[in-house]
């Protein structure tokens, strides 16, 4: 099959899976035992008031009769599959859903990026040592920290890491680490954790809502190293957290993997032919074991969107996982009904991506075969 | 020996159509032993038995009729108040019948082995606890006793399949005695089961174990039966105190002379082997509660989740198509939102409602866990479920005739069911941890207060990691992680019995099972 046919084929099955998602919050949020009025304004806030507000809301029209549920449905889905998010209710109050979520975002793709790539370069360099020399004391140090790493709670390494780093000791090292100019004396406190502005200003020259200046992109300011350095000091710990699971989970898989592959026939014909042992490695052993490893992978972005509302809140970074925990709690409904729809996007965009990077790594694969 | 004699004269009758009753009827030493062990065995600790019997009853009976009224409530209002009421009369005659089980006496209790006392005169020999024995020796024998008597109970049972293999089975081989004959030589699966039986006995017979009772020490410290009895050095004095008198003054919170670390006495004599909460509660016993909501949820969920998971699979394997399809494309929609994110949006948004409030909160999540983890596990037996349809004995069966929901139960379920128990106990992983992750969050989400639920204690201790009061943070979640690591080991040992050479490729199943939380 034609691999734009696919991809076509693929988006039109994905509509479904969006509109189920969102049908289902909608549900939750809306036939749910939720009241934003008695939320917005309190216990004792005049009737009228009340009334006012859920006539602005849209829960009843103006001549108090209820707005009928799939009237309301129709209105919240027909906004937000053309990308009109609306005002937040609560979290802060008439300013555009869109513009929060933009300022929120820098934060937590600068932390979800360290988690990726904290789980990668760390976890499949050890599965594949653990791999090469499986059954030795070094192996069993390698997959059993895997697999314990692999069964911690965010949140619990979360509050762990950021209590010990708070209290020195140990690792009153880390606090010196880079140590910069404006933080005397060199501390760790959770709540500093930042974005570098290099990354903050290049989101603020992007309207993702109104229209991308793409050109704008491309002249991205020379990013002050020093700064980065220390934004990467703050965002580690958290990142290393993020991605723990991931990283055990990567350091198993790709353990296993290369266990098989090196045992085939193809890489005992490829020593036979005289190739060196890193050729070998990197171009039989580590293309094949890519394959198992591709779904692990991509499935960290499924727990990043999960997790970084637990770590976000340990670490208190003002990113988009804390941001839903506030606006639920609160609740904020077109801020959690926004959120969830980028979520949902993510997602399904990511499966797509892991299916035909399958088709790309492993020639196997026919397009026919996951449709 | 007689029972070697029996067993060869019982041979010829094994592979004829006589009932289990008529074998043991034939050879009846091994079941009489085996049952005689097994009856002193149940003898000892009856009250415990039937209060953890009942205690399960009780979860399956308000998972069953919360299902039945939240389904009917979308047709009839009346019809669902009417199942209200039948829960909750059900529920309140069980709750009777457990408290009337805790006065039959059992050997393991803290009945006859206290560990409560004080030293009258401040020091020497100690007024209450098991034989004049220190609280903590004491505490620390009943513990013992509990979880030697834990184990041996599991082995019983296991012996008793043994036996019933050996003796009373019409088969002479079944591909289970591969399976369990391949657990037996794998010592990483092993752990996973130890590791379980473990936090099964917490469930259990957390009461006795504890060094004191949730009851007493966190749901009613100030009632009458709370009263303790300690040596008060000042006046040099025996006097009693409410528990939770005793509490507010046995508080951990961060400072060296506020803080009762783990395997300290507290000042009223009490020994608290995980040291106290933020409240002055007694951690062990905290956590010892928390292990029964957790396991409750967990199996609920999973059992839910495995149903649809088994059930889906073999419906789209056997129909393929288009019915395939739309399975594909729920569970696609269903995992499309995260999980996470999902229950903290039902737990906030019910919290303080009646659905939210059965098995304090829990049994909403593990309902949403049920219909959230599903798609994973329809993913993992998908494949082998596929393939067993196109098994001739499949195409015999439909040839035959055979009803469509027969086939699949008689002939497809037994060879996915061993695929379903690896996912089912790798998944329970990630259940356990987003459980307490929404108990940590706090807020109204997860498991709601005074019940105990092990997230919350983390967040309790969240502030005083670096401390002295190190422990309520880190004392849970290293539980959580002991949990997690057994139940993944136990998964990854029936993996190697069923399928040695099944290790690879399963990685998008398998990150449903850690993390995440």
């Amino acid at each position: 099959m034609n691999r734009s046919i696919y991809l076509l084929k693929r988006i039109a099955l994905a509509l479904p899976v969006i509109l189920f998602g969102l049908t289902v919050t909608f549900l939750i949020l809306y036939r749910g035992p939720l009241d934003p009025a008695n939320a917005i304004l309190g216990q004792d806030a005049a009737p009228s008031d009340v009334r006012r507000l859920r006539v602005a809301l849209g829960y009843i029209n103006p001549d108090g009769s209820p707005v009928p549920l799939w009237q309301q449905y129709y209105g919240v889905m027909s906004d937000l599959l053309l990308f009109d998010f609306g005002n937040s209710w609560a979290v802060q109050r008439n300013v555009s859903v869109a513009s929060i979520i933009v300022s929120r975002m820098p934060a937590t793709l600068w932390l979800g990026f360290w988690s990726v790539m904290v789980a990668l370069v760390v976890g499949i360099p050890t599965g594949f040592f653990a791999g090469l020399r499986a059954n030795s004391l070094s192996d069993y140090v390698a997959s059993g920290g895997g697999i314990v790493w692999r069964a911690m709670p965010n949140f619990w390494l979360a509050v762990i890491l950021a209590g010990s780093l708070t209290a020195g000791g140990l690792m009153s090292w880390y606090r010196h680490f880079p140590c910069g100019p404006n933080e005397n004396p060199c501390a760790w406190r959770t709540d500093v954790v930042t974005t570098p502005s290099e990354v903050s200003n290049l989101f603020s020259t992007i309207d993702l809502f109104t229209g991308v200046p793409v050109l704008e992109m491309l002249f991205i300011p020379v990013p002050n190293g020093f700064n980065l350095l220390i934004a990467f000091k703050w965002i580690l710990p958290a990142a290393l957290v993020l991605g723990s699971a991931s990283m055990g989970n990567e350091i198993r898989i790709g353990r296993t993997a290369v266990l098989e592959s090196i045992n085939s026939k193809y890489v005992e014909t490829a020593k036979a032919k005289g190739l060196s042992p890193r050729r070998i490695i990197v171009k039989h052993v580590g293309r094949n074991a890519a394959i198992p490893l591709l779904p692990v992978i991509m499935g960290e972005f499924y727990l990043l969107i999960g997790g970084s509302v637990l770590v976000e809140k340990v670490f208190s970074i003002n990113g988009l996982g804390n941001l839903f925990f506030r606006a639920i709690i609160v609740p904020d409904i077109p801020v959690v009904m926004a959120l969830v729809f980028i979520f949902v996007l993510i997602n399904v965009f990511v499966n797509i991506t892991q299916d035909l990077l399958y088709t790309v790594i492993d020639p196997r694969v026919t397009l026919e075969d996951t449709g | 020996m007689a029972s070697s004699t029996n067993t060869q004269n019982a041979e010829p009758l094994r592979r004829d159509d006589s009932t289990v009753l008529s074998r043991i009827a034939d050879n009846p030493w091994p079941a009489a032993r085996w049952v005689a062990v097994m009856g002193v065995l149940v003898l000892l600790e009856l009250g415990a038995l039937l209060g953890g019997f009942l205690n399960v009853v009780e979860a399956l009976l308000i998972a069953v009729t919360g299902l039945a009224e939240v389904t009917v409530g979308l047709v009839s209002s009346s019809l669902a108040a009417g199942i209200l009421g039948f829960q909750q009369s059900a529920a309140s005659t069980l709750s009777g019948l457990r408290a009337d089980t805790e006065g039959i006496p059992t050997l393991l209790s803290r009945d006859v082995i206290p560990n409560q006392g004080y030293q009258p005169g401040g020091t020497g020999a100690w007024e209450g606890p098991f034989l004049g024995l220190e609280p903590a020796y004491a505490w620390a024998l009943r513990l013992v006793l509990v979880l030697a008597y834990a184990l041996v109970l599991s082995y019983w049972l296991f012996r008793g399949w043994l036996v019933f293999r050996e003796h009373y089975r019409q088969m002479e081989w079944s591909p289970t005695d591969d399976v369990v004959d391949k657990l037996r030589t794998h010592r990483w699966g092993q752990f996973g089961i130890v590791i379980l039986v473990l936090f099964l006995t917490m469930g259990l017979f957390g009461p006795a174990m504890g060094p004191t009772t949730v009851e007493q020490n966190i749901l009613s410290p100030y009632t009458e039966d709370s009263r303790i009895e300690y040596y008060n050095a000042e006046s040099g004095s025996v006097e009693t105190v409410f528990a939770g008198e005793a509490n507010f003054n046995a508080k951990s919170i961060g400072s060296q002379d506020s803080n009762v670390g783990p395997m300290t006495y507290d000042d009223y004599g009490r020994f608290h082997p995980f040291g106290t909460l933020t409240n002055g509660r007694d951690l062990f016993t905290f956590m010892m509660g928390g292990a029964r909501i957790s396991l409750i949820v967990t199996g609920i969920a999973i059992g839910l989740g495995t149903l649809l998971a088994g059930g889906l699979a073999m419906v789209s394997a056997f129909y393929r198509g288009s019915i395939d399809l739309g399975v594909l494309t729920l569970a696609d929609g269903i995992v499309s939102v995260p999980r996470l994110l999902l229950l903290i949006m039902v737990s906030a948004v019910f919290a303080n409602t009646w659905l939210g409030n059965i098995l304090d909160g829990g049994f909403l999540l593990a309902v949403v866990f049920g219909l959230t983890i599903w798609p994973f596990l329809w993913r993992a037996v998908r494949g082998p479920a596929l393939q067993v349809a196109q098994e001739a004995w499949v195409d015999a069966a439909k040839s035959f005739g055979q009803q469509p929901s027969i086939i699949m139960r008689k002939h497809m379920f037994p060879y996915i069911m061993g695929y379903l128990l690896i996912y089912a106990s790798m998944s329970a992983g990630g259940i356990i941890i987003s459980l307490s992750a929404l108990s940590f969050l706090g807020n109204g989400l997860g498991i709601s207060p005074p019940t105990p639920a092990w997230g919350r204690a983390v967040s309790l201790g969240q502030g005083l990691v670096s401390g002295p009061s190190w422990h309520i943070s880190f004392i849970p979640g290293a539980m959580i992680v002991l949990l997690v690591t057994g139940m993944n080991a136990f998964g990854d040992g029936i993996r190697d019995a069923i399928d040695p050479e099944s290790d690879t490729g399963e990685g998008g199943e398998t990150t449903a099972a850690g993390g995440g939380g």
